[in-house]
């Protein structure tokens, strides 16, 4: 937040002078949390259109590399590795599933498992038996095209910053977003109550222990909990919580008409979209539009909360350009995916090596821009200078490239 | 009790985003078989990716369209940051689940509007603090909101034994239920389309039904779904008496029944001075005083 202001503060004092200008905007600030979710979208999307494993394992490290050099010190930036994990383990579990239950016939046998039949009850299904190359080849593309989306969905988690994204929610899920601001700002709160209980107890002599501990501890703490929301509750509402705006009754009528409509519109395109008879205009022109409108009266009904923001998040030059690297890395593989299908889907039956065109490299290449492009992540801002010294000594060890930033008791 | 009313709109809006968002779970029994067809290009599981958060998104805003009580709200708040808290507890050890038991008693007493918010606001800001986010939730978060709901709808007149032994029961059909629509939805992404476990398209629904149950069977129904049901079940029982006398009373100081009305500027000149001040409205039941002055004064007597 220190960041932000004095960032706006230099551009106001040197406008008119190019460099200095450039590097202002360069300042390190949390980026728009949208701008990395648009970002991860559009490389999850161009996964989504390939099973080619050179350019996925290119579309990993590439998102690897933008969290490692633009995250944050937060929590939520430090699960990255556990994404990349997890898509190890769905690789794994689709391999191995291959192995186990067959199916994806080839030529090129790979090693011959002796065969278990199984009990009537679910018959028509072996275990084991011959294992093709292209049968586990076919497992490891399917998992690595979808690890790959997971970890480009991990990495806008790790990039950003999930409070920021409860401040951008539309006005009509509002009360929905605070609740889960109130619940981020107590679960923490849950810890020291249970050592208030504990001390509590202590000190009255209480050495139970396994379940009669549990009750006498977990029980304070939930009632603690449940007094607190109506304390919570009070100050809300001494500071004006819920105030609404008056909103004509047409214009209720008509966004219920218009939620109401899309739904019916997203039924009857999930209808069409699923029936085997279906016609071409029932399926999914017919949900997407039943979406939108239903979304439209959404936003619509937002209107009636009126709320002021505090410091709001804006869109600046780096938020547009981190955004559109992720949209044209997309439109680029699919842009490769009709010119040269065969490259991009390469078929495992008959057996052939991967290949990388240009253009796959191109839209590598640009959804690596964030890296580069967008501003160092922000430091931390709320600490007590007499602490930062050290801290922020530690910090500006590891990012001496950057800018200087005026840090409270950090280097000159 | 009902903190959240449900309108007859929101009531018919939840059915049929309910029953699109069935859909989403349950596609591949019902996809057809011509290749022609857009279910059938690979799009229909990204298609449905996209379209339920929407859905979800939908269902939430509808519920809180009238507008949510400050009361309401912080009980949601600090109720999804306990159930939040008491997620991580299970994760790791095979199939204790610790969402669910607070879930069920919160939706009984404050009936099935909260709970289906409840079910939502707990799972994402569990998914927020230990960084779970990922397609899986809105799923999640949409299943875990039906067993509030469905908490909320069961037959009000019930109390003391037969209570908890219905809770009980429900707490182990939804967690069953729960980790079945899970692995339904988890099915084509886990196997991929030919093993002899995977779906087939066009097939008959009995057929694919089949090969869902041996895969739910082989995979997880024994093992984690049954320790969650379990988990849950002994929850409820053993914690549940108390757990519901604490929420009932909380609800009791809350007072989310008492009818809001604002006193005319009558003769007296002290009350309509007061109501700005407060913010509180003068006809209900004030629980006010004796809780901001137990919390603002730090530790409760007795354990400094």
């Amino acid at each position: 937040m220190t960041d932000r202001r004095t960032g706006a503060a230099s551009v106001r004092a040197d406008s008119g002078r190019g460099p200095r200008r450039w590097s202002a905007a360069r300042l390190p600030r949390g980026l728009h949390p949208g701008a990395w979710w648009w970002w991860a979208l559009g490389l999850a999307t161009a996964a989504s259109h390939t099973t080619n494993p050179l350019l996925l394992a290119l579309l990993v490290a590439v998102t690897a590399l933008v969290v490692v050099r633009r995250r944050g010190d937060a929590p939520w930036a430090l699960a990255f590795r556990m994404y990349l994990v997890l898509g190890a383990v769905i690789i794994a579990m689709r391999v191995v599933f291959r192995i186990i239950f067959g199916g994806g016939q080839g030529e090129h046998l790979l090693v011959s498992l002796p065969e278990i039949p199984l009990p009537a009850w679910a018959a028509g299904i072996r275990l084991f038996g011959p294992v093709a190359v292209e049968q586990v080849l076919g497992g490891f593309y399917d998992g690595l095209r979808l690890a790959t989306m997971l970890v480009c969905l991990g990495a806008a988690n790790a990039l950003a910053n999930p409070k920021r994204l409860l401040k951008a929610v539309p006005g009509a899920l509002y009360a929905v977003g605070t609740a889960v601001v109130v619940a981020l700002s107590v679960a923490p709160q849950l810890v020291e109550s249970v050592l208030r209980v504990r001390r509590a107890r202590r000190l009255r002599g209480a050495t139970g222990r396994g379940m009669r501990a549990l009750r006498g501890i977990a029980l304070p703490v939930l009632a603690d909990a449940l007094d607190r929301s109506l304390a919570l509750a009070a100050a809300m509402d001494s500071r004006g919580y819920g105030r609404t705006a008056a909103v004509p009754a047409g214009q209720r009528a008509a966004t219920g008409a218009l939620v109401l409509g899309g739904l019916v519109g997203v039924c009857a395109g999930t209808y069409g979209l699923l029936d085997s008879t279906g016609s071409g205009y029932l399926g999914l022109p017919m949900l997407l539009a039943g979406l939108a409108v239903a979304v439209t009266g959404m936003l619509l009904a937002g209107r009636r909360v009126r709320r002021s923001r505090y410091r709001p998040d804006r869109w600046q030059p780096a938020e547009l350009l981190v955004a559109g690297c992720g949209l044209a890395a997309a439109a680029l593989t699919l842009f490769a995916g009709s010119v040269a299908p065969e490259l991009v889907y390469p078929p495992v039956s008959p057996l052939t090596w991967p290949e990388v065109t240009p253009l796959m490299l191109l839209a590598v290449a640009v959804a690596a821009g964030p890296a580069w492009l967008a501003p160092p992540p922000g430091l931390p801002s709320t600490r007590p200078p007499t602490v930062a010294v050290p801290v922020s000594d530690a910090m500006a060890s590891t990012r001496a490239s950057d800018p200087v930033t005026p840090l409270p008791g950090g280097r000159a | 009790m009902s903190v959240l009313r449900i309108a007859p709109r929101t009531a018919v809006v939840l059915a049929l985003a309910s029953a699109a968002a069935l859909a989403t779970f349950t596609w591949p029994f019902f996809i057809p078989a011509h290749p022609e067809s857009t279910a059938r290009t690979g799009e229909a599981p990204l298609v449905f990716l996209v379209m339920l958060p929407v859905l979800v998104a939908l269902i939430l805003a509808e519920l809180s369209s009238g507008g949510i009580d400050s009361k309401a709200l912080a009980m949601l708040g600090v109720l999804a940051a306990v159930n939040a808290a008491l997620r991580p507890l299970g994760a790791g050890t095979a199939g204790i689940e610790t969402v669910f038991f607070l879930l069920v008693l919160a939706g009984r007493v404050f009936g099935p509007g909260f709970g289906f918010l409840l079910g939502s606001t707990s799972l994402f800001a569990s998914a927020l603090l230990t960084a779970g986010v990922g397609p899986w939730l809105p799923f999640q978060m949409l299943c875990a909101s039906w067993i509030g709901l469905g908490a909320g709808l069961l037959p009000a007149r019930l109390r003391g034994r037969t209570e908890v032994a219905v809770l009980a029961g429900y707490g182990a059909f939804a967690a069953y239920g729960y980790g079945l629509l899970m692995n339904l939805w988890f099915w084509p992404f886990s196997l991929g389309a030919d093993t002899q476990l995977s779906y087939v398209a066009g097939a008959p629904v009995l057929d694919n039904l089949h090969r869902f149950a041996v895969f739910t069977a082989v995979t997880s129904t024994f093992g984690w779904d049954t320790g969650r049901a379990i988990t849950t079940a002994v929850a409820v029982v053993l914690a549940g008496p108390a757990v519901l006398a604490a929420l009932r009373r909380a609800a009791r100081r809350a007072a989310f029944d008492a009818p809001v009305t604002f006193a005319p500027p009558g003769p007296e000149p002290a009350r309509p001075k007061a109501a700005p001040q407060s913010g509180t409205p003068v006809a209900a039941p004030q629980p006010g005083p004796d809780v901001r002055a137990g919390w603002s004064g730090g530790a409760p007597p007795g354990e400094g």
